[in-house]
């Protein structure tokens, strides 16, 4: 079924509103959550078309449409394992900076020394 | 069983493209995956310990093996890891200097059976064991 509503504002009739925009620029345009241990497993996703583990904490994260350009913001956290973990969007396992393209981001797990880690439970978000 | 691509890649090891579903598995294949990839059973990657040691697996035509060499050597740096951690430790705990995790003997005698142990062994189980 198709179909364009064209509205400036969002109501739920209970006096609750929001700018139409909002919706549109402000929810995820792509998201996944998946194991990120060598025992690959994506839990769920919406607009991602795989996972790439290259190497232990570095993954590449592919879009299953690619975004109009590469401005795009990535939010990005996961479960500790161990040590604690931060997550590092445009990053390699080498802590060097990956640019990002319309259809993939470069995704790093690192330890507060910079070593690479891995854990079960990563979350990323993409905005636009 | 699940399907994933894998392809080596140029740090020498092997990386392993999951779909998510949403896209058959063919079409990742091309979007996602350099040439040269391939399509193979999740079940045909190294399983229990040698799962472990990822940065060691190599890519020999379809096949995925441990290096086992690699697997020592990436076991041996998070042995030592541990080993500086621990010494932190020690130190945070007495508020003494790091002299005194260096100078403990049985501190210094667990890290040396320990090396040894990782030196010797001829399996990943037993590196997982370490």
């Amino acid at each position: 079924m198709a179909g364009t509503i064209v509205c400036d504002v969002i109501s739920d009739g209970a006096g609750n509103s929001t700018a139409t925009d909002n919706a549109i620029y402000g929810s995820a345009k792509a998201w996944v959550s998946y194991k990120g241990t060598s025992t690959q497993s994506i839990y769920a996703s919406y607009n991602v078309s795989s996972v790439t583990y290259n190497t232990t904490g570095y993954y590449t994260i592919n879009y299953t449409n690619a975004f109009s350009d590469a401005n795009y913001c990535v939010v990005a956290t996961c479960s500790k394992e161990g040590s604690t973990l931060i997550a590092i969007a445009n990053t390699n396992n080498s802590s060097a900076r990956v640019a990002p393209t319309t259809s993939a981001t470069a995704l790093s797990l690192q330890q507060y020394n910079g070593s690479a880690g891995d854990t079960a439970y990563v979350y990323v978000a993409v905005f636009r | 069983m699940s399907q994933v691509i894998i392809h080596a890649n140029s740090n020498g090891g092997v990386s392993v493209t999951v779909p998510t579903g949403e896209l058959p598995i063919n079409e990742v294949l091309v979007k996602d995956c350099p040439a040269g990839a391939i399509i193979v059973d999740d079940s045909t990657l190294p399983q229990g310990s040698d799962a472990q040691f990822f940065d060691a697996w190599e890519l020999s035509g379809s096949t995925v093996t441990v290096n086992f060499e690699k697997a020592k050597a990436i076991k041996l740096a998070q042995f030592n890891a541990k080993a500086v951690e621990e010494a932190q430790k020690r130190q945070l705990n007495t508020l003494a200097g790091i002299d005194n995790a260096v100078n403990d003997a049985d501190f210094t005698a667990s890290l040396t059976a320990g090396r040894a142990s990782i030196a010797n062994a001829t399996t990943t189980a037993e590196l997982v064991a370490i």
